[in-house]
């Protein structure tokens, strides 16, 4: 729940998504799920040259379960925030 | 859930777990992202040759499979002389 | 020793500490990597700061037998899936 909020605030943010097939996507964050399924717009593949098989994909869909990484923009993320939240979330199990 | 709502009816490109690439009309989905695809191609990409389209027809793809869907833009697609385009297929997903 | 007293009682306790920290993760495809930690959540996903990635990378198919090469990258602000971590270790107190 935790993660997927932070995911909710960082929405119109330029992000990169590392998938698990080391295609790495950038584009802004459009929208995210409970499964951190993830909406990108304006996408680019970062190596174009050695995967073509995107050039014409302006907006895609990726499946959470897929994703290794995503890179966030750091000035967008308010660490101490991130840690007070995760220190109340660690302290009522409620629903992980 | 992040919704497919908005890809119905629009050509759009299948990313599929074992690294194949399915292009076609987004016919339907479901809750579990199964998607039917109307008029699709899986397109295969060689370093030796261009890429080959193979027709499909009417396709149902497991949501399990599908790693990304992303809209196609008909302007640009177009504009892609296929047989020119030497690539690797994409790699499959290694959890 | 009490454990309690250390307020480590189960294993995110251990991570739960280590918050605003250094800490090292090891990963799924010959990764490992360290970062400051400023979130997880149960299923071991990660939000971590100023991290270094690295790969290691095991060409077995070089004449001189098997070789093995490491790639390191740096990354600004990274959430890292759960399903990749096989373990992440507090900072070393020396």
């Amino acid at each position: 729940m935790l993660i997927f909020s932070v995911f909710k605030t960082l929405t119109d943010q330029q992000v990169i998504v590392e998938l698990k097939n080391d295609l790495s996507i950038t584009g802004v964050l459009k929208s995210v799920d409970q499964f951190l399924n993830i909406r990108l717009d304006n996408i680019k593949v970062l190596d174009e040259a050695r995967h073509p098989h995107m050039m014409a994909v302006k907006n895609c869909f990726i499946r959470g379960s897929v994703v290794r990484y995503v890179q966030l923009p750091a000035e967008h993320v308010d660490t101490q925030l991130l840690e007070d939240a995760t220190r109340r979330e660690a302290q009522n199990p409620n629903k992980r | 859930m992040s919704s497919l709502q908005g890809y119905v009816d629009k050509r759009v490109l299948l990313v599929l777990q074992d690294g194949r690439s399915i292009v076609g009309i987004m016919a339907g989905y479901d809750q579990k992202s199964n998607v039917v695809l109307s008029d699709s191609k899986e397109r295969v990409y060689s370093m030796e040759e261009g890429v080959e389209e193979v027709p499909l027809g009417l396709y149902l793809v497991k949501g399990d499979m599908i790693i990304l869907i992303g809209e196609i833009d008909e302007n640009i697609d177009q504009a892609v002389d296929l047989s020119t385009i030497h690539a690797e297929p994409l790699p499959p997903i290694r959890h | 020793m009490d454990p309690s007293s250390s307020g480590i009682q189960e294993p995110f306790d251990l991570i739960r500490l280590s918050l605003s920290e250094r800490v090292f993760v090891k990963l799924r495809g010959d990764r490992e990597m360290t970062g400051i930690l400023h979130a997880y959540d149960g299923h071991m996903n990660l939000i971590m700061s100023d991290v270094e990635e690295t790969i290691t990378i095991v060409d077995t198919e070089s004449p001189e037998g098997s070789n093995v090469s490491v790639a390191k990258r740096k990354m600004d602000m990274l959430f890292v899936r759960g399903d990749g971590v096989i373990l992440v270790s507090p900072p070393s107190r020396s």
